[in-house]
């Protein structure tokens, strides 16, 4: 006998964007299925339910043409399956191997950091947020995707827009206005662009794509580059900041990883599970399919919460503990299954082999500004918001 | 029915009788081979599920896609001669009996 999917409906919206934690945890142990009502989703939040779920793709599909992620950035490979996806997928994989990354991505990228930290490092003060991660994750992502003329600005400008956008269930129109901005800038880039990396065949994305066997077409391109933008921006810039925070909150921790280098990879896969970048993402039943015992329907929508995933205490003790050395080491950040990360392997370099390495070693005797006073928001999207720090200059 | 014998990183071995056509990544998670993770579920884009077979019967495996090459070098567990991810090796009468380990990492 099934069991029905239970209900939550005395939690605010400002509590899963203040922190979503306590009510991941209320949630799974309330349920393997439950309806938030503040999010007006139905959570699944324990890992090996996600586990199960996305080695089903046949019943939980990321088909969805009507999601708003559609409509704000057209067809793309987030809301296919199949071969119509992993068609998709290897046109932009080309540039973003591990292989592909540490021949070709790794030098630009230590030459983006050290340029942003040249610019903040006689001051003995920043904030880290705008001065740091933004401007590294943005430049990094527009040399991979193949822009050259793009400032970070406009590129962290797209990325929020877009994200925005595709989260804008209340059809807010200023929140439309701007996310179709973002999508023109980002098509008239393209258009800029292709002409280049249609003459110059070189690893970025735009140029893998049109190298791609079939060849994207252009509303192929215009759409999978705005899911690069949407996803490899933000993400990154809250997992540089993340994997600060949790040293600098972890001295002993942070002395460890600096007398050990291979100790910076645990370290970030660690930050990433500790605090998201992103916390959920939505699959839609393709037949009724009973959930650890809860029945969903044909048609239904669930949002598999890898954030409360990461957290869950029947796999990670101590899930809210920062702790690069604990024995499970194998996370959803990533996300599972076909759709898991494409940029998972540039964002192990960029963070834990160049950025956080670099920025540590540079500004000497780094420390937080106001401990007491962390700033972390989001519940899909999660990270630090501003994080002012002094080092000694 | 082919017999696969995956040799564990404890020295153990675990012999399972696997359906030819299916994956070695999805016959090792049928049957639970501690050491396979497959977190992508066979896309070739995770390199947790890293194994070692013997050499000799490499080429009756077919070549090694320049993707999976590339991730091959970047798999938790050094990179050895006999490297493959098994998502991308089809389970077949080449693999009877052949021993099919999990690399520490």
């Amino acid at each position: 006998m099934s069991e029905a999917v239970k209900v939550v409906d005395d939690v605010a919206f400002e509590d899963l964007l203040a922190n979503p934690y306590p009510v991941f945890k209320r949630v799974r142990d309330l349920g393997p299925v439950v309806k938030v009502e503040a999010a007006n989703i139905m959570m699944v939040t324990r890992f090996d339910d996600i586990i199960a779920i996305e080695r089903d793709p046949e019943t939980f599909s990321s088909i969805n043409p009507q999601s708003l992620l559609n409509t704000v950035i057209g067809p793309n490979l987030m809301r296919k399956d199949g071969d119509d996806h992993a068609r998709e997928r290897a046109a932009m994989d080309p540039s973003l191997r591990p292989g592909v990354v540490k021949r070709c991505w790794a030098d630009p990228m230590r030459a983006i950091c050290d340029d942003v930290i040249s610019q903040i490092e006689h001051r003995g003060e920043a904030e880290l947020f705008d001065e740091l991660a933004a401007p590294i994750a943005a430049r990094a992502l527009a040399d991979i995707l193949g822009f050259d003329d793009v400032d970070w600005r406009t590129m962290a400008l797209w990325s929020q827009s877009l994200i925005d956008g595709s989260g804008n269930y209340s059809h807010n129109p200023e929140i439309a206005r701007k996310a179709r901005e973002a999508a023109n800038g980002v098509e008239s880039a393209v258009d800029r662009m292709l002409p280049h990396h249609r003459d110059n065949p070189n690893p970025s994305m735009l140029s893998s794509m049109l190298q791609a066997d079939p060849p994207q077409t252009v509303e192929q391109i215009y759409a999978n580059i705005k899911v690069a933008i949407g996803g490899g921006l933000n993400e990154t810039r809250d997992s540089i900041l993340t994997l600060i925070l949790g040293l600098l909150q972890n001295p002993d921790q942070l002395a460890r990883v600096r007398a050990e280098p291979s100790l910076w990879g645990p370290a970030f896969e660690e930050a990433v599970r500790w605090i998201s970048p992103i916390g959920m993402y939505p699959r839609r039943l393709t037949r009724d399919m009973e959930i650890s015992g809860t029945l969903v329907r044909k048609g239904e929508q669930v949002g598999l919460c890898v954030g409360a995933a990461n957290h869950d205490d029947r796999r990670f003790s101590d899930p809210e503990k920062f702790d690069i050395f604990r024995e499970e080491k194998s996370h959803l950040a990533f996300g599972a299954g076909s759709h898991f990360c494409a940029g998972t392997w540039v964002s192990r370099a960029l963070v834990s082999q160049i950025a956080v390495p670099t920025v540590f070693e540079r500004l000497r005797n780094l420390r937080l500004k106001n401990p007491d006073h962390i700033r972390i928001r989001g519940w899909v999207f999660r990270g630090p918001t501003h994080m002012p720090v002094v080092w000694d200059a | 029915m082919p017999k696969i014998r995956f040799l564990l990183t404890d020295g153990a071995e675990l012999a399972v009788e696997a359906q030819s056509g299916r994956t070695l990544m999805e016959t090792a998670l049928e049957n639970s081979v501690p050491g396979i993770i497959a977190e992508c579920n066979g896309s070739a884009a995770c390199a947790t599920c890293h194994v070692v077979l013997p050499e000799n019967i490499m080429s009756a495996l077919g070549p090694i896609s320049e993707h999976e090459n590339d991730m091959l070098d970047f798999a938790e567990a050094p990179r050895e001669p006999g490297s493959r991810l098994s998502c991308q090796i089809k389970v077949s009468d080449a693999l009877d009996n052949v021993s099919v380990r999990i690399p520490a990492a």
